[in-house]
């Protein structure tokens, strides 16, 4: 209530200026109104997003300086060419290998992919499964709601450190049954595939509450009288789901995964705070941090790798758009 | 087994219905007696699935938690955590504070995320309302160019940024940012107010486009300047949409470390985030897991109470709109 009385004093203190700019932005006419609403946003997304893109993927037509972290002279798609065909000597790992001469699990673009696919279909069954417990009616459910969500908020590095602590061996409680059962070698945080799995599982572990979130938001959006009907037509559980939830969840489905698969391509911070590192599982931005900070600086290679990132993660984003379209069509949504 | 055990077994098999041990025919009428309570009452027997589906799902989803709170209370040094404690030991959660000044490196992360959600709530509040309620040239362009953004990885923009905040090499190749702005919050809350822009616009476009024109102009005929039916009319309105984009803007940064680690030094006072927190558990020579297990599920705390107090606030702001493409 002070803040109530208090305004008028304000307003009419410090208020000219504001009631000047109200009035000239109201003789604005629509268009140049929305520019001058977007400009804010556009300048700080200029300087520190957009600048430092072009500057990035100018970047990647310049030779690699070894030492001092500049840029040579211009070489074109030089650097484009060494990555695809897996000549570039100082290349921390293969971005991919045509010859498949390299372990699939050992090329950036292969590993990266695969990961992709893995954990977005886990985190989105397991999404589902928890959106599903999330939406059902019963006592305590904000309580599972938020124990349900928690991993979701949980920092990448302690994420990390949490699975670094599970597998360690002669500490972790999950790595001596694993490796009777022979899945796991000696040293699982130093072997490429034992390390693969730690990686999968601990993005799906943390992403697939985000999952759920996104789920159970396309779940409770489904109108309920569809199941009042289907109940009055003596619909079982399975139709219900096959008929009703399952077509109408489908496309927040769609949007969750798309979000999902952009994040799981350019998976970097879980590998690094696992403590797998990058040497063992050579995804696609990691070998843009390797070049970029190793022990050679090749800024010229790392900045054409994040432009092929950005290719495959557009080509990606195209197939799912054209799902997309197509499924609406399909359902008569679009 | 004496004879006469034997001879009872016998007599209860002839009451029952097979010649197997007793176990299995009691077993079987009383999963018969089950099935028949649960045909008759199907909501009965999809409670129970629920219970036992929930009960793994919960399971999964806690055990590394509690893993972690294993290790925070194991002795410093031990090896071969078990799966439970011998002893409930909370010292570790005292240790963290007088070890290193955690509080103030839980305050510098905290500080970065609160401080980037208003600016881009802000910010990008003006940008929604623009692309969700105007029609102007260039929108889709426009639009598509923040889609475009998060194709690429974070660490690809940090080598630019890095010598344009470290080294003075001019932005835009126009003009340099002050040498004072490394080491401070202003060298990371900018790069992580553009990388989290896109979604909040996104998210605020929908939600501003849904408000009904008739509103909007109401307040307008009773005086509110344009700038001021944005704040006062559509803002309120979109309450779940703003509180959607703000809680994902925040935990976004919170949870990032790319940008707040590299961008900063490694001490508290150097505006270092709770990521150097729990790594200064960690030197060269010895490294305190269980501090670093305490450490890091204080540093989940206040995430936590926001879930806590924000969760219908997001599940209605998801669920009114933020994904009706």
């Amino acid at each position: 209530m002070a803040v109530e009385q208090g305004r008028p004093e304000v307003s009419s203190g410090s208020g000219g200026v504001l009631t000047r700019l109200g009035t000239w932005t109201e003789n604005l006419s629509e268009q140049a109104y929305a520019y001058l609403l977007l400009t804010p946003a556009f300048v700080v997304l200029l300087l520190f997003a957009f600048w430092p893109l072009a500057s990035a993927v100018r970047m990647s037509f310049f030779a690699d300086v070894i030492t001092g972290g500049n840029l040579g002279e211009f070489v074109a798609v030089q650097n484009y060419v060494q990555l695809l065909t897996n000549n570039n000597a100082l290349a921390p790992a293969a971005f991919v290998d045509l010859s498949f001469q390299t372990p699939i699990l050992e090329q950036a673009l292969f590993m990266t992919v695969l990961f992709a696919v893995l954990s977005v279909t886990g985190e989105t069954l397991l999404g589902f499964l928890y959106a599903m417990l999330m939406k059902a009616e019963y006592k305590g459910r904000r309580l599972v709601r938020l124990l349900i969500i928690l991993p979701w908020a949980i920092p990448i590095v302690i994420q990390g450190m949490i699975f670094f602590l599970l597998f360690r061996p002669g500490y972790g409680l999950l790595t001596e049954p694993l490796q009777q059962i022979g899945l796991f070698s000696d040293l699982p945080l130093n072997t490429t595939f034992d390390s693969f799995v730690i990686v999968t599982v601990a993005d799906i572990w943390k992403t697939s509450a985000f999952m759920a979130l996104l789920i159970l938001a396309g779940l409770e959006s489904v109108n309920q009288d569809l199941y009042e009907v289907a109940d009055v037509m003596g619909a079982s559980r399975w139709q219900r789901f096959r008929y009703i939830t399952f077509p109408l969840v489908f496309p927040v489905l769609m949007v969750a995964m798309l979000f999902r698969t952009m994040g799981a391509l350019r998976v970097y911070g879980i590998i690094e705070s696992t403590t797998v590192g990058c040497s063992t599982v050579p995804s696609m931005t990691c070998l843009v941090t390797q070049m970029m900070f190793g022990s050679s600086t090749l800024y010229g290679s790392a900045a054409a790798v994040s432009v092929l990132i950005a290719i495959v993660v557009g080509l990606f984003i195209t197939v799912y758009l054209l799902f997309i379209k197509q499924s609406n069509q399909s359902l008569g949504l679009a | 087994m004496s004879i006469d055990a034997r001879d009872h077994e016998d007599a209860e098999v002839f009451d029952g219905s097979g010649d197997d041990a007793d176990d299995d025919g009691d077993n079987k009428s009383r999963v018969a007696r089950w099935a028949d309570d649960w045909i008759k009452h199907p909501e009965k027997a999809y409670a129970v699935m629920l219970v036992f589906l929930g009960g793994v799902l919960l399971t999964t989803s806690l055990f590394p938690l509690y893993w972690l709170f294993n290790v925070a209370m194991a002795a410093p040094g031990q090896t071969d955590i078990p799966l439970f404690p011998a002893t409930v030991d909370l010292t570790a959660f005292v240790q963290v504070f007088q070890q290193v000044p955690f509080a103030r490196f839980m305050f510098n992360s905290l500080f970065y995320a609160f401080t980037v959600t208003v600016f881009v709530l802000l910010v990008g509040s003006l940008a929604g309302y623009a692309f969700g309620r105007l029609e102007f040239r260039g929108k889709t362009p426009l639009l598509f160019s923040l889609l475009v953004l998060s194709f690429f990885p974070p660490a690809t923009l940090f080598i630019p940024l890095f010598r344009a905040f470290n080294q003075q090499v001019p932005m835009l190749g126009l003009f340099t940012l002050p040498v004072e702005l490394y080491g401070t919050p202003g060298a990371v809350v900018t790069p992580l107010s553009a990388f989290t822009m896109p979604l909040a616009i996104f998210i605020l476009t929908t939600f501003y486009g849904q408000i009904p024109d008739g509103l909007e102009e109401a307040a307008r005929v009773e005086g509110t300047t344009r700038i001021g039916a944005l704040f006062r009319v559509i803002m309120p309105l979109s309450a779940p949409g703003v509180a959607t984009a703000g809680i994902l803007t925040f935990i976004t940064v919170y949870t990032e470390f790319f940008f707040s680690y590299l961008m900063t030094g490694n001490s508290a006072a150097e505006w270092a985030p709770v990521v150097d927190g729990v790594l200064a558990f960690q030197t060269q020579y010895t490294v305190r897991y269980d501090l670093q297990a305490a450490a890091s599920l204080i540093a989940i705390v206040p995430v936590a109470i926001l879930v806590v107090v924000a969760q219908d606030k997001i599940i209605s702001g998801l669920t009114q709109g933020a994904l009706k493409e």
